[in-house]
């Protein structure tokens, strides 16, 4: 079976004031039927610029040079507004991560599920879907206007609003960033049961690594507009071959020992003006050769994963080494 | 240990909906807190829990409905006479600071204030602005020319420019990235370890709480439900809701 979304060798640039900056540098990625796949990454990485061109809701700035972006068939580059129009109301389902921006402030619930769901569906159907949600009340919640719901309950809303037309494909932004730590297990949990009852396919952005390591089958990690290393979850993030990768993992407050100092990366993501010639994350890299000055990593496969690195061998055969000595 | 900041005896907070004899709710209930010079007391627990409320208390900006709460050893007195003993860092700093001030002048401010002499005023921002790690082309610039991790960086050294003997972190590092997460809590552990600055650090992240923090004081329904050293927060902590948190940490 085929993948379900495709992504090629696409490029997409911002027109700013004066200069023109690469959101995405020839990022690669695909999305498999019925997987969850997370995309990690700094910001300015491009982890939202790849996540919303599957739906190509991209700001008015952004311009697609290159590469083409597949969902379910259709290319999503040339789609006329039409086609856009019918991919994103029937296959794709958009969670953000601010429930109270994405909720229209002057309207009840009960209309915006309304709209969301097309047609003219009874108000047993809405409470029915709010159910689904995970929504005790779902009267309640229908007469309410989003200020009169807490986060957690606007982002169920949300949720339910997204799945409502079975959609293949949910894309969720940071879903539980704005949330309290002690309800984002789970909104979590309810979108990963809505995802598998619809048999549908995932790709969650965030930064949050200890999240993604629990509902993610796959994760992708980012780098200067470049997924740099791609791969089973417990693979990647237990025995990284990236340098990137790595440092991300060890810059997280929650894997340290108490008394331990975490290693932040140094220096800021970088601001690409063109295609980048080199390996993007060169500066900042502690095993940086002249090679990795002087030639662009291409993807190959190491250790199980997909990654860009020169030397991706010896990062993932240290990581491994250190895996060992801690299990012994 | 040395000398305690702040203390706070029974503290109790009542919120009144509506004029005299409305519904009443206690946000903060029978508090006791006391952090010394040179502590970090990391405060976690989901919102709504009273973190803020008791956040707002430990600065004098709330007056409590009941208790006592004490300063350096005295009753707090009034906000003017403790003009650049305490401060706060807060979560958005692109609010905090002034977008049309350069990020110099907004440091420079609270000097003004408590009346220091010019010179010596460019002296200690300068000097400031170097301890949190930026540079001298940063004084210049307006906080929109900054990432939010530098802002961040100034928005600290506006709180530290008067050597406070006491801050709050107000979810300070919440809104950031992990990598930046990751400079700006080292940075607070180094500033405090220069300074000895006792310090209150609100989140409802326990991992960043429990990395910056040497107590943490768990908030329940306005109760303090555990206060415990960082380290049982590694392991297992007493409470059931402590325990509730520390399992999303797995």
């Amino acid at each position: 079976m085929s993948a379900l979304v495709e992504i090629r060798e696409l490029v997409i640039a911002y027109d700013g004031a004066g200069a023109t900056t690469r959101g995405l540098d020839s990022a690669e990625l695909s999305v498999a039927r019925g997987e969850t796949l997370a995309i990690v990454g700094e910001s300015g990485s491009g982890k939202t610029t790849i996540g919303m061109s599957i739906g190509r809701l991209l700001p008015p700035e952004a311009r697609i040079e290159s590469g083409t972006v597949t969902v379910d068939g259709v290319s999503v580059v040339d789609a006329d507004s039409e086609a856009l129009r019918q991919l994103r109301r029937d296959r794709l389902g958009f969670v953000f991560q601010n429930p109270m921006t994405a909720l229209d402030p002057t309207m009840r619930i009960e209309r915006q599920m309304v709209r969301a769901i097309g047609g003219k569906p009874s108000r047993d159907a809405i409470a029915a879907l709010l159910r689904r949600a995970e929504l005790d009340d779902p009267d309640r919640v229908m007469r309410s206007f989003p200020h009169e719901l807490s986060g957690g309950m606007a982002q169920r809303v949300i949720i339910a609003m997204a799945i409502a037309r079975s959609p293949k494909l949910i894309i969720a932004d940071e879903p539980t960033a704005s949330l309290d730590a002690s309800i984002r297990e789970k909104v979590m949990d309810t979108l990963g049961r809505l995802r598998e009852e619809n048999g549908a396919s995932m790709v969650i952005l965030s930064h949050d690594l200890r999240l993604i390591s629990r509902h993610a089958d796959r994760v992708a990690v980012m780098y200067g507009g470049r997924v740099v290393e791609i791969g089973e979850c417990a693979t990647v993030l237990e025995r990284p071959a990236h340098p990137y990768t790595r440092a991300l993992i060890a810059a997280a407050a929650g894997n340290e020992k108490p008394g331990q100092r975490l290693e932040p990366i140094l220096g800021a993501p970088p601001v690409l003006r063109g295609p980048s010639r080199k390996c993007a994350y060169e500066p900042r890299c502690g095993l940086a050769r002249a090679e990795c000055a002087n030639s662009r990593p291409e993807a190959r496969l190491v250790a199980a994963r997909t990654v860009c690195c020169h030397f991706a061998e010896e990062v993932a055969q240290a990581a491994s080494d250190v895996g060992e000595a801690r299990t012994e | 240990m040395s000398r305690t900041v702040v203390e706070l005896q029974d503290i109790v907070v009542t919120y009144r909906a509506g004029f005299l004899g409305g519904e009443a709710f206690d946000a903060v209930r029978k508090v006791n807190l006391s952090i010394s010079e040179g502590e970090t007391l990391g405060l976690v627990g989901e919102s709504g829990s009273g973190k803020t409320t008791l956040g707002r208390v430990c600065l004098g900006l709330l007056a409590p409905t009941q208790g006592v709460m004490r300063f350096a050893g005295a009753p707090f007195g009034t906000l003017r006479q403790r003009r650049g003993q305490l401060s706060v860092v807060l979560q958005h700093s692109e609010w905090a600071l002034n977008p049309r001030l350069r990020c110099g002048a907004s440091v420079e401010e609270p000097l003004i204030i408590l009346g220091v002499k010019s010179d010596e005023r460019k002296r200690r921002v300068a000097a400031i602005f170097d301890s949190v790690g930026l540079g001298d082309g940063y004084v210049d610039r307006y906080p929109g020319q900054l990432s939010g991790g530098q802002r961040q960086r100034v928005a600290i050294a506006r709180a530290l420019v008067t050597e406070p003997r006491f801050i709050v972190f107000d979810e300070a590092v919440s809104a950031l990235d992990v990598s930046v997460q990751a400079q700006v809590l080292n940075l607070i552990m180094d500033l405090q370890h220069k300074y000895g600055f006792g310090a209150l650090f609100i989140s409802h992240d326990l991992a960043a709480t429990r990395y910056v923090s040497h107590r943490i004081a768990v908030m329940y329904r306005g109760e303090i439900v555990e206060d415990a050293p960082s380290e049982r927060f590694y392991e297992t902590p007493d409470h059931p809701y402590s325990q509730m948190l520390m399992s999303s940490l797995a």
